[in-house]
């Protein structure tokens, strides 16, 4: 396996970690945690050589960002 | 590719990755992530992924005035 697949398990680790036991429970705290693994799951799909994977993943995480923030907001608001 | 520069890379990268985990500041996790995104950048063009690379410049930034946005209504 190639070098990026392990610093994107690791990211992976760390992120779902922060994510999962944050410092201060609120939500944006976990959504920006959020993107941590995001990333290591984009290394991993970069070992892989899967041009269509990382582009559609990279896409995807934004759109699942932005319905989140949407979200939160109308949580907040309530 | 030269083993110095990938171990300068998985440094940002592992750098970024601890201090977004573990800032409590909103805007300081959000300048880890960009740390992170500096060091996942070089590796993907390494990879000759420019395309993506490209597409990568566009959609972090976007991603991130997403959640500035939630910052500034002080959501939390």
């Amino acid at each position: 396996m190639s070098p990026e697949f392990y610093i994107g398990l690791l990211l992976m680790v760390i992120g779902t970690w922060a994510c999962a036991f944050p410092r201060d429970r609120e939500y944006l705290t976990r959504l920006i945690n959020l993107e941590i693994p995001a990333f290591g799951l984009l290394l991993v799909a970069l070992s892989f050589d899967e041009t269509l994977a990382l582009l559609t993943f990279i896409a995807v995480s934004t759109l699942t960002t932005f319905v989140l923030v949407l979200l939160i907001e109308r949580k907040v608001a309530a | 590719m030269n083993i110095l520069l990938f171990l300068i890379f998985f440094v940002i990268i592992l750098a970024g990755g601890i201090y977004a985990g573990f800032a409590r500041d909103p805007y300081a996790k959000l300048i880890g992530i960009g740390l992170i995104g500096g060091g996942v950048m070089p590796l993907i063009i390494a990879r000759g992924y420019v395309d993506v690379a490209t597409a990568l410049a566009v959609i972090i930034p976007l991603s991130t005035i997403f959640v500035l946005q939630l910052c500034r209504k002080g959501a939390v």
